[in-house]
């Protein structure tokens, strides 16, 4: 029984923020009814299920883990390469999957699981490669943020790193769906389906999150991350994101500098981080982007 | 009101608003003072709400409400808890706990009309400070006198590589989402002893580990006796006698290095080795403040620094480092500084431990009252005696009562449920200059646990008359 978080604390299907280019409104009508009720959400691969469950059985081990692994070479394969990343690897290279849970730690490789699944599923759309491509490499930079943010709050560590790599998760989804709408209703510019993205992809990512079965807070955070304060009772799980987020933006936008991050956020002062917080967070920029990479 | 400066001018200012700082505020407005209150966090309270005292006794009654639960179903309940339980869904009520702790604060300040303001302190001089606050503004103040109780924080050893992911500190394990299935506590002092009783109660494999030979070293050997008992009786084990060689997250767990070789696995592990004051940022040397050679703010007996007109209060003067006796001392402190009637420290200051079972103390031990007064008896009423404690289902405790040899009451020491309530007893009656017959000749409720000090009354004025008649 945990601290109940309702969804309808308020994830309007209706654009919450107001974003850019208005969409027309037949097709503002037929997007909101799809994501509301009828697109099909993606579901977790059958071994990303299994590994997600596995690391929250008290009683399963790195066997158990392992056995899983090996039955789905792609993920397999994937958990291997990140090991073997300069963000693992040691001197000694890894070799078996044995070694590779060993090494990152079975909440690690639930992690990696998860990853690979929103790579495979989710962030993949014919034609917007490069667009969805800019979300994924986005989302990695957040988690890693996130998991900088919360170990300087002293808050848990691998829950902001989950609550970060999913909190744009809705951004392709919607993309999805948006492009089907241009199929039948009306041709959408780029500018309308990055309208459509930013303001559906907070209800649309937390519908998802819900259907994964996955933590009250993480759906708050994702539900929230722009508007943190209606998070509550996890205003702080959503604000870690948030400030994630905007240091992701920040850290993979070329030639910026330090100056040029909004360090009097509100975000910044409600999470109560100083000047010198924010600039040993700042100093984590290449550190950070290198380890998302590794996860690509 | 400014200075010549342009700084703003207050007659008080306080820095921290924990409990030495919230109470020296507090003391100093009641006393006609400007009083300005800075806080590096947005609400009152200090560590103590934030992350301290409040968080952890409020987990700790969750699971001090199933140890008792389980007590008294008799197996007729099954209260196993899950797999993995979320630590989040036993602290539910934090979140109402401390809000309401915030409120209380908030409008005795409000009331008192003191100044707040959010931001970091740095002395320039003996009396001025600036201040920065979280929007990147500075501002400078000055004031007749400053009181800094700006608290403590969890010490990282050098050995011990906190990453407030695998390796926690005090701070950090309450964010815990579920109950690790072992966890490895460093440690053996309060702190250690609390958090590792308390997941003990809760079903984690605990291992307790210390340079020392026993946990609370500096306690009533008897009591910390009754406290490992029980801290086994739930699963917890104690290696003694070890020292830390070091801790490394092996990619599964985390592994815990002892010195004489061998090493502890465990899922988590809790740093608690200590707490060092909260002076980083501070330089407390531009107001020529001296510090001790454990790293604390010096005082003297009325608790002033080095600085005539800066006086410091609370964990930042080290020990007893408890919330109780801070607020004694940001009291005294303020009254000290204003010229107003002080009272020493009250000499019998109870101190509370709660772990579970709890443990409470006041006045002399045994081995302290044979040295001071040539001699004691002790009085000791076990729970079991005790009808309330049956009807509670909690009958593990024990009450212990030193007396002199002229039936003068000399100390108390008590473990079991509510015993950082039942030692106030003992610590009016000390106060109070109360002999053994207080306790027999008057009546206390029935069924209660006060009850036990009737029985330990008892018993030490049977082996008094016995001394008479030998």
């Amino acid at each position: 029984m945990g601290v109940s978080w309702d969804e309808n604390n308020g994830v309007p299907m209706s654009p919450s923020l107001d974003h850019g280019v208005a969409l027309p409104p037949e097709v503002r009508t037929w997007l909101e009814a799809q994501l509301e009720r009828e697109v099909d959400l993606p579901m977790l691969p059958e071994s990303a299920a299994r590994v997600v469950a596995l690391c929250d059985d008290d009683d399963a081990d790195a066997r158990d883990l392992e056995a899983v692994l090996e039955r789905d070479p792609s993920l397999a394969a994937y958990v291997l390469k990140v090991a073997n990343s300069s963000v693992y690897a040691s001197t000694e290279p890894i070799s078996s999957l044995q070694q590779a849970v060993s090494r990152m730690g079975m909440a690690t490789v639930r992690n990696l699981a998860l990853t690979a699944s929103l790579h495979g599923r989710v962030f993949d759309v014919p034609g917007h490669s490069k667009l969805v491509a800019d979300v994924w490499i986005h989302c990695a930079v957040t988690a890693m943020f996130a998991r900088e943010v919360a170990r300087k709050l002293r808050r848990n560590v691998e829950a902001a790193f989950l609550c970060g790599l999913i909190h744009d998760v809705g951004r392709p989804i919607v993309l999805q769906t948006a492009l089907r709408a241009a199929r039948t209703h009306a041709t959408l510019t780029q500018e309308q389906l990055a309208t459509a993205m930013d303001a559906y992809h907070e209800s649309v990512g937390a519908r998802l999150v819900g259907v994964w079965g996955l933590a009250d807070w993480t759906a708050a955070a994702v539900a929230h991350h722009h508007e943190p304060d209606r998070a509550a009772p996890y205003e702080t799980e959503a604000r870690i994101t948030r400030l994630a987020d905007l240091l992701a933006h920040w850290a993979l936008t070329p030639g910026s500098g330090p100056e040029d991050f909004p360090v009097t956020d509100a975000v910044v002062i409600d999470l109560n981080l100083y000047a010198e917080d924010m600039e040993e967070l700042l100093d984590l920029r290449e550190h950070v982007i290198l380890a998302a990479e590794a996860l690509q | 009101m400014t200075n010549d400066h342009g700084d703003a001018h207050f007659d008080v200012l306080v820095l921290g608003s924990g409990p030495a700082g919230h109470k020296a505020a507090v003391q100093a407005a009641k006393a006609g003072k400007r009083v300005l209150l800075v806080d590096r966090e947005a609400t009152a309270g200090g560590e103590c709400v934030q992350r301290g005292t409040i968080p952890s006794k409020t987990l700790r009654e969750s699971a001090a409400y199933l140890a008792g639960l389980r007590a008294r179903s008799e197996d007729m309940l099954d209260l196993a808890l899950p797999p993995q339980m979320k630590v989040a869904s036993l602290m539910r009520r934090l979140r109402d706990v401390r809000g309401a702790h915030e409120r209380y604060l908030s409008a005795q300040l409000s009331r008192n009309h003191i100044t707040r303001w959010h931001g970091k302190a740095r002395f320039l001089s003996s009396e001025r400070v600036e201040v920065s606050m979280p929007d990147r503004t500075k501002r400078t103040v000055s004031a007749e006198f400053v009181v800094v109780a700006t608290g403590s924080r969890p010490r990282k050893p050098d050995n011990v590589p906190v990453d407030h992911e695998h390796v926690l500190d005090s701070d950090s394990i309450l964010s815990l989402i579920y109950l690790p299935a072992s966890l490895t506590v460093l440690g053996s002092g309060v702190i250690a002893c609390e958090f590792a009783s308390l997941f003990a109660a809760l079903g984690v494999r605990v291992t307790m580990v210390d340079a020392s030979p026993r946990p609370l070293a500096f306690l009533d050997p008897e009591l910390t006796a009754h406290f490992s008992k029980a801290y086994e009786r739930a699963g917890g084990k104690f290696l003694a006698g070890n020292k830390i060689e070091s801790v490394e997250w092996d990619g599964r767990e985390v592994v815990t290095h002892l010195a004489g070789g061998g090493e502890v696995r465990s899922e988590k592990c809790l740093c608690a080795q200590g707490r060092i004051a909260n002076v980083a940022g501070l330089d407390v040397q531009a107001a020529g403040i001296t510090m001790t050679t454990r790293g604390h703010i010096q005082v003297d007996a009325n608790l002033r620094t080095s600085a005539a007109n800066i006086y410091a209060a609370g964990d930042v003067i080290g020990p007893p480092a408890l919330a109780a006796t801070a607020i004694d001392q940001g009291r005294r402190a303020v009254r000290h500084a204003l010229g107003l009637a002080t009272s020493v420290q009250g000499e019998f200051v109870p101190s509370g431990i709660y772990t579970i079972p709890e443990i409470a103390s006041v006045g002399l031990d045994e081995a302290q009252a044979i040295a001071a007064h040539g001699g004691a008896v002790v009085g000791r009423a076990r729970y079991e005696e005790l009808a309330r404690a049956h009807i509670n289902g909690q009958t593990d405790g024990m009450l212990k009562l030193i007396a002199g040899l002229d039936g003068r009451l000399l100390g108390a020491h008590a473990i079991g449920e509510h015993a950082t309530e039942l030692v106030h007893v003992a610590q009016m009656a000390l106060i109070g200059g109360l002999t053994l017959d207080a306790f027999v000749d008057n009546v206390f409720n029935f069924p209660t646990l006060a009850e036990a000090y009737r029985v330990a009354a008892l018993d030490a004025a049977a082996q008094l008359a016995q001394r008479v008649a030998a």
